[in-house]
């Protein structure tokens, strides 16, 4: 059997070998970390977005990069998610975009604050994650099961509006954007006119929340478009009926 | 007890159970929030908790770790602390800090880094305090009639955790960095030095309570903490998976974070063995009890719940979901505030000179606890594999799912309000043993065992 002095021998020489390489693997990480996480595109932007991260902690209900807390979405893939237009104005005002549902802490950053947070997420978003996060592998095999048939879709080009007042950051339209609002119940827009008279679209998008209290529609007009935004918007949601 | 100096650990003591009870009041808070009932989120948003509820736990297991020190170093020393003058100031330091902190997390000031969010001045004053604590241990170690290998690996434990402390504190423009390091604080200390702490209080425990010969238990001790070191120190790779560093981790933390558990499981076996094997019986069965059950609830927490989603096959689907909760909790329950409730419990009747292990209270205090625990782990497990299977295998919306986990977190509050019970009759019987008095020093109290196995006189 192993005297006290070989077991203390075990431990010294087992802590030393053993902190030796981890060491080296820190150097070599080192080496690695630039290209793999592009340091060339940390501009002073990213590094502003990063430190309003901190300094609000916001790792304290999110994950970024799958750390932090679960109380909140994962952000790694935000705006490839949700796009930077749905990005502006959910960060201007977050119950705006989730009326009812679990509250984040408003800000009220100003313009230059946003545009350096959403900075930040987008560089962190083309980090090399070793596939993390990961497609989930069940979505299409659930798709393919529930029956649902998908209308036509709308015409492209789709109206620069449809980015800006952000509902492609929920809706799915002419084949782009949604996958973020789809389940959350925001029906992929093409078709809608089948389902809907003008006058209907038109009253909805001016006042979800009056026709249907509650619902995870926010109300957009008038802070982000016109009325005669709306119109341009139904012009087109209604144009395969023309 | 021998020493008056040992009875320093009482008030370090009890400032943690006072920590541990705002502790768990902020957990209440989180599940509430989880279960849709986010009421004070004007007030303490679930950051504000968040932070609260971690940054108190990891302050009341470093209060417990160095009131154990004050009363574990005199007596393997034999002799009293070196500077006992200083004890007190270090303590009431050590304490505004913390009450500085988590005030500042109330009005959003923090660093923002999960487990680390003390704003950098205050991590300087916490430096400077944990240097004075260990000047002082260390002189009395280094002046002491006695050096045994339990007091040293404590003491290479702690001095370590502080040292480890400082990486964390190196500021980096990449978000990849700052995690790499922060690793080195969060991991290293609680799967590598901490690990040094509890085996230096474990081994402490069992060479009172059993009377089993000490060059033994110290031999196995450098064998279980040199597992530890083999493992962990290259595991810290299973952190380095998916945060943008190189994919040589994904092998290298794969392997070497599996070994992990071994050196639980040597820990638990040890401890069992040991327990059993112990001829002369120590009245004071339930401190026995803690120390096993620490050993025990470590290896499936830490152990076994760690394993469960080390591999990175695993880990791609787990990462930074409600899984890491579940295992967080039992881990750092088992391993870290087991061991501390063990050493209150043996050291809290050398202090004071009151036998109290016989109470009802006392039986309670570990049974409603560790069930709840148990309870409280079995509900964020199935939460967290029910938000895995939905969110990240099937691709459903985040706020969708946590709407479904909001009924499994009824089901943790029912747990966390058993585990609660059981602190409370920890707490009770705490209070029941009143404070220490000049009698109790000079003899020991069970009056059967002394130090090397013989029977001393009280
Ligand atoms: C109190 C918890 C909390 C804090 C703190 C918090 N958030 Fe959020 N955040 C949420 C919740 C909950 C959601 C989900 C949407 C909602 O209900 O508003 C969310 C959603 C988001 C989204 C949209 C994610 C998506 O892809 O759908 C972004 C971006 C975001 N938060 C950024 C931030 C930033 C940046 C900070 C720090 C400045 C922050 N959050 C702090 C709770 C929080
Ligand atoms: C925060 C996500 C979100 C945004 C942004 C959003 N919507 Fe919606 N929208 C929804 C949801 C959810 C529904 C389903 C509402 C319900 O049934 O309660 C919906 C419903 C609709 C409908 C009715 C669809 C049908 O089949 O009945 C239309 C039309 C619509 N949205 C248009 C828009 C337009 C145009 C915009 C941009 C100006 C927009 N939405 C922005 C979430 C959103
Ligand atoms: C009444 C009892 C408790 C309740 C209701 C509770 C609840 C919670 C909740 C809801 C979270 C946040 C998870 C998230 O980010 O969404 C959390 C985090 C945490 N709690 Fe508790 N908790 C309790 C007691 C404890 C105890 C006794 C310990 C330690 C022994 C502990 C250790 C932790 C740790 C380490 C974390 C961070 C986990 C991680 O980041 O993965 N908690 N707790
Ligand atoms: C007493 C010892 C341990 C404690 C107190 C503990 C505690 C924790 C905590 C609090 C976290 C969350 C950390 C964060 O996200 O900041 C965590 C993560 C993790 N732990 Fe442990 N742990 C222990 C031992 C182990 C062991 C032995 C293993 C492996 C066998 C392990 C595997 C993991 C893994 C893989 C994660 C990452 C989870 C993720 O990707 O989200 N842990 N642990
Ligand atoms: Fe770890």
């Amino acid at each position: 059997m192993l005297s006290k002095r070989q077991a203390r021998a075990f431990f010294l020489g087992g802590t030393f070998v053993f902190s030796a390489a981890f060491v080296g693997l820190t150097i070599d990480t080192h080496r690695h970390v630039p290209k793999q996480t592009n340091a060339h595109l940390i501009t002073p932007e990213v590094v502003a977005g990063k430190k309003i991260w901190e300094d609000n902690n916001c790792m304290g209900c999110h994950t970024l990069f799958g750390e932090g807390a679960y109380y909140a979405p994962e952000l790694t893939k935000t705006v490839e998610r949700r796009g930077k237009a749905w990005l502006r104005i959910f960060l201007k005002d977050p119950e705006k975009m989730y009326p009812g549902r679990r509250k984040m802490v408003n800000y009220h950053f100003t313009d230059e604050e946003i545009e350096h947070v959403i900075a930040f997420f987008e560089w962190a978003g083309q980090v090399d994650l070793n596939g993390f996060p990961a497609d989930p592998p069940l979505r299409d095999a659930l798709a393919a099961t529930s029956g649902v048939e998908y209308p036509e879709p709308l015409p492209l080009p789709v109206p620069a509006i449809l980015e800006t007042a952000a509902c492609t950051g929920c809706h799915r339209v002419a084949g782009q954007g949604g996958d973020a609002g789809a389940l959350i119940g925001a029906p992929p827009l093409d078709g809608v006119h089948l389902r809907k008279t003008r006058d209907e679209l038109i009253q909805w998008i001016s006042d979800p929340q009056a026709i249907k209290p509650g619902t995870a529609m926010p109300d957009l007009v008038p802070s982000v478009i016109s009325d005669a935004q709306v119109i341009e918007i139904v012009d087109y949601l209604y144009s395969p009926a023309n | 007890m021998k020493f008056k100096s040992q009875q320093f650990g009482y008030w370090f003591f009890a400032s943690a159970m006072l920590l541990l009870v705002l502790q768990v009041l902020y957990g209440f808070i989180m599940g509430f929030a989880h279960m849709g009932y986010d009421n004070l989120h004007e007030w303490i948003p679930f950051n504000t908790a968040r932070a609260v509820h971690t940054n108190l736990l990891v302050v009341w297991l470093l209060l417990g770790f160095m009131g154990s020190a004050y009363y574990i170093i005199p007596e393997e020393a034999d002799r009293e602390i070196y500077w006992p003058k200083l004890v007190m100031p270090q303590l009431i330091s050590f304490l505004l800090v913390g009450v500085v902190a988590v005030g500042g997390y109330h009005v959003n000031w923090w660093e923002g880094r999960k487990f680390l969010e003390i704003p950098r001045p205050l991590d300087w004053l916490v430096v400077a305090n944990v240097l004075l604590f260990l000047a002082n241990v260390g002189m009395t170690i280094w002046n002491g009639k006695r050096f045994t290998t339990t007091s040293i690996v404590l003491y290479l434990g702690l001095l370590f955790a502080a040292l480890l402390y400082l990486p964390g504190m190196i500021a980096f423009d990449n978000q990849t960095l700052d995690s790499f390091y922060r690793w080195w604080v969060v991991h290293l200390w609680v799967e590598g030095v901490w690990e040094l702490i509890m085996g230096g209080m474990l081994c402490f425990l069992l060479i009172k309570l059993t009377g089993i010969d000490r060059e033994v238990l110290e031999k196995w001790l450098y064998i279980i903490v040199g597992l530890t070191f083999l493992s962990g120190i290259l595991g810290t790779g299973h952190h380095y998976y998916y945060i943008g560093t190189p994919s040589y981790w994904l092998w290298i933390g794969g392997v070497f974070s599996a070994l992990e558990p071994v050196a639980f499981l040597g820990m638990a076996i040890y401890a069992i063995a040991v327990a059993r094997k112990g001829e002369r019986k120590h009245p004071n069965r339930i401190a026995l009890q803690w120390t096993v059950g620490s050993a025990i609830v470590a290896f499936v927490g830490a152990g076994f719940l760690g394993l469960a989603h080390t591999l990175p096959q695993v880990n791609l689907w787990t990462h930074g979901t409600l899984v890491t909760a579940m295992h967080g909790h039992m881990a750092f329950w088992g391993a870290y505030a087991m061991i501390n409730f063990a050493i209150i419990a043996y050291a809290l009747p050398q202090m004071t000179g009151r036998k109290l292990w016989d109470q009802p209270s006392a039986m309670l205090a570990f049974w409603c606890s560790n069930i709840g625990m148990i309870c409280m782990t079995g509900a964020f497990a199935v939460a967290g594999i029910t938000q895995v299977n939905l969110e990240r295998r099937m691709g459903l919306d985040f706020l969708r799912v946590q709407e479904e986990l909001h009924v499994h977190f009824f089901g943790l509050i029912l747990a966390a309000c058993l585990f609660a019970l059981g602190i409370g009759f920890f707490i009770l019987n705490f209070i029941r043993h009143g404070t220490p008095n000049t009698e109790a020093i000079g003899m020991d109290v069970d009056g059967s065992i002394s130090d090397e196995g013989e029977f001393a006189t009280s």
